[in-house]
């Protein structure tokens, strides 16, 4: 598997833990940005930003994290990736990036080629998520081989334009989670309440 | 025999005052400009219209280089304050720094909301301060939208929220900056980052602001201030 076009050197540095700063909209409006113009360079593109967009994202992924936060802290790692997935959900349902010109340095291959505006915003939320874990956890995040197969972001481009929930799946399969893919953004802890 | 210090007169007034006569002159000149339509005209009435017009133009363009430049130079210099609510309550003369708070930012706001046009009051500011509860910020918000500390938003028309939102909005925006935790280094970005939280939620804090409901508004604060 080829390794992900992460870009944690991109994340703009702070003092506080990165699970606080990524939740302040000028860290997080930063990183995007910065993340953004790396992946331009690296694709041989150049993506326009709609900046009220992204803030507008912003504030929904807040909301969608105090919704399904879970009260058992035994809970928080599994909560950590979940949230990455929420994230991809907002950013993939609105998006807040166009690519003004196509992928000229990339594979004819690559998903980045048939998804340019999907490749980037997934790469952003694996980057956050990926140093968050580090920090956190100190563990390395692995991801799962169909993040190389075009047939799963042919898939993911389809099944987002029908349903957003279906990006939280998409994120939650990359990292090598099983995603309920009836309710893929819902948090299981509170799947599970709500079933009982 | 101990020596007191001179006591200074208060600056405010007079800046208040100049301010006040540049907006004057600005926007009277562009609503002159919009009004008179000097191409229907017939001569000789259209060369008056235009000369006269030149003439309004050039007057508002000196004073408002002579009152930018003692407001500026003579009268206290715009610098971004890096106060926060809770140190300014803590704080002597805490009226005066959130007057001087409110109107920097306020100003720099209006400018990222494409209203740079639009009259920001110290003295209102000031005034509202008196009004609040300690530092209770909704009451603030409230104070600061009673005494008019904007005003002239009704012919501003390239704001980027609709034009019965820019005021909520603008004081929004401010507030959640004081109330953020910040370096002085992140004072320019945390004043964007709250202006572009305030426009992302512009609808509920219009509806909140117009209906002066303090527990709406405080709402907003204890739900967004600590992501700004």
């Amino acid at each position: 598997m080829s390794e992900p076009a992460l870009h944690p050197e991109q994340l703009p540095p702070s003092n506080e833990p990165l699970r606080v700063a990524v939740r302040r909209l000028r860290w997080f409006k930063q990183a995007f940005l910065r993340h953004t113009e790396a992946q331009g360079r690296d694709l041989g593109c150049v993506f326009e930003v709609d900046e009220a967009r992204l803030a507008a994202i912003f504030v929904r992924w807040l909301d969608a994290i105090e919704l399904q936060k879970p009260s058992d802290k035994g809970q928080r790692r599994a909560f950590f990736e979940f949230a990455a997935a929420l994230m991809l959900r907002e950013l993939v349902a609105n998006m807040p990036i166009r690519a003004f010109t196509p992928v000229t340095l990339s594979r004819s291959d690559s998903p980045a080629t048939i998804w340019p505006e999907g490749y980037c915003c997934t790469m952003f939320c694996l980057s956050v998520h990926s140093a968050a874990m580090a920090q956190e956890f100190h563990t390395a995040t692995d991801f799962d081989p169909a993040l190389d197969e075009l047939r799963h972001w042919w898939s993911f481009r389809e099944n987002a334009r029908e349903d957003a929930g279906f990006s939280a799946g998409f994120l939650q399969m990359i990292l090598g989670n099983q995603p309920n893919w009836m309710f893929p953004d819902v948090f299981r802890e509170r799947l599970t309440a709500l079933i009982k | 025999m101990s020596r007191h210090a001179p006591i200074r007169p208060d600056p405010m007034p007079l800046r208040e005052a100049l301010r006040g006569l540049r907006f004057f002159l600005r926007r009277g000149a562009e609503t002159l400009a919009d009004t008179i339509t000097i191409e229907q005209m017939p001569k000789p009435a259209s060369d008056l219209a235009a000369m006269m017009l030149r003439e309004i133009d050039d007057l508002a363009s000196n004073v408002n280089d002579i009152a930018s430049g003692i407001a500026k130079t003579m009268l206290g210099a715009e610098d971004q304050p890096s106060v926060t609510l809770k140190h300014l309550a803590n704080g002597d003369a805490a009226a005066v720094h959130f007057g001087a708070a409110v109107y920097v930012a306020l100003r720099s706001v209006l400018r990222r909301l494409g209203a740079p046009g639009v009259f920001v009051s110290e003295a209102a500011a000031r005034r509202a301060w008196g009004q609040g509860q300690g530092n209770d910020a909704a009451t603030l918000t409230i104070g600061l939208l009673n005494e008019r500390v904007v005003r002239g938003t009704t012919a501003q028309e390239a704001a980027q929220v609709p034009g019965s939102a820019l005021e909520p909005v603008a004081l929004v925006a401010v507030m959640l900056w004081l109330q953020s935790t910040r370096s002085e280094d992140e004072n320019e970005v945390a004043l964007d980052a709250a202006t572009d939280l305030a426009v992302a939620l512009a609808a509920e804090v219009a509806d909140a602001c117009i209906a002066r409901d303090a527990s709406r508004i405080t709402a907003i604060y204890t739900r967004y201030a600590a992501h700004v």
